[in-house]
């Protein structure tokens, strides 16, 4: 639960307020700030939470897909550990002087039994992919069998 | 799902505009932060590409709008996934406080960081008194 400080709606206009599209815009954006901060638990993309993945496979390769934005990427750790693959990041926020740090850390349970050694980690416009290759026996095979 | 759709009003107006005909988007998180001249302002767009965004000043609002042009490849399986594919769309009223013509922005590893000069007329001044 987050707690955020209430500013009166009508003090707000000198800031920023969201596109307006139709007349209800203003209070259709007080009950979404109003969601979004009960619902903030349920959320898992904001900054300094865990980030979100998505699993694929194909015969070869079992691959990962983590949304990182802004991590540097010489933090960027990629392991594997008892069969898990362990990502984590840190990310360094600017807003003007002052600067935070976050550290991300996230846990995969991998379905396929994988190669550790070649395993392969590309980062670009904020996403990490990793790619781990099957072992030989974990993929599908193809035995002919010749028909009497 | 859809006892959520109908109790989050967000998520209830994103499956009308859906319904419309128009692609559906989501606001990314952003931070903006008051400074002494400007606001800084810090959209994550993870997945999009600098091609993809789309950064324009009109009146007074600032529109933000990032592609994302990644596609699960042929052959692949999806076994399990929070990543949306949705596109980000934010936009933001200033109501003239900001200097257009002097916006600085800089989109690196998925994260738009863009500094907003404020307009001359919001600084603050400091008034002799005789």
């Amino acid at each position: 639960m987050r707690i955020e400080s209430y500013t009166y709606p009508g003090n707000r206009r000198t800031g920023w307020t969201n596109s307006a599209l139709s007349p209800w815009t203003g209070l259709e954006n007080e009950i979404d700030r109003l969601f979004t901060s009960a619902l903030s638990g349920l959320n898992n993309a904001l900054p300094g939470r865990q980030f979100a993945i998505g699993l694929y496979q194909d015969r070869d390769n079992t691959y990962v897909r983590a949304e990182l934005p802004g991590a540097n990427r010489e933090e960027i750790n990629v392991e594997m550990v008892d069969g898990n693959l362990q990502i984590s990041a840190a990310r360094k926020q600017r807003n003007g002087e002052s600067g935070e740090s976050f550290f991300l850390s996230r846990t995969i349970g991998v379905p396929e039994d994988v190669q550790p050694d070649r395993v392969a980690a590309a980062y670009e416009n904020g996403i990490l992919t990793v790619t781990l290759p099957k072992r030989e026996e974990a993929k599908p095979k193809k035995v002919s069998i010749a028909v009497k | 799902m859809s006892l959520i759709t109908t109790l989050i009003p967000s998520r209830a107006r994103a499956l009308s505009h859906l319904e419309n005909g128009a692609a559906a988007t989501i606001k990314p998180h952003y931070e903006l932060v008051d400074n002494k001249d400007g606001y800084g302002l810090t959209v994550y767009l993870p997945g999009v590409a600098k091609n993809d965004l789309e950064l324009t000043a009109e009146n007074n609002l600032l529109r933000i709008i990032g592609r994302r042009t990644w596609r699960q490849p042929e052959g692949w399986t999806s076994l399990y996934s929070e990543l949306p594919e949705e596109s980000f769309e934010m936009t933001l009223e200033h109501d003239h406080a900001i200097n257009i013509d002097q916006i600085h922005a800089e989109l690196r590893e998925g994260v738009l960081r863009a500094s907003l000069p404020k307009a001359e007329a919001l600084k603050p001044r400091k008034i002799a008194v005789n």
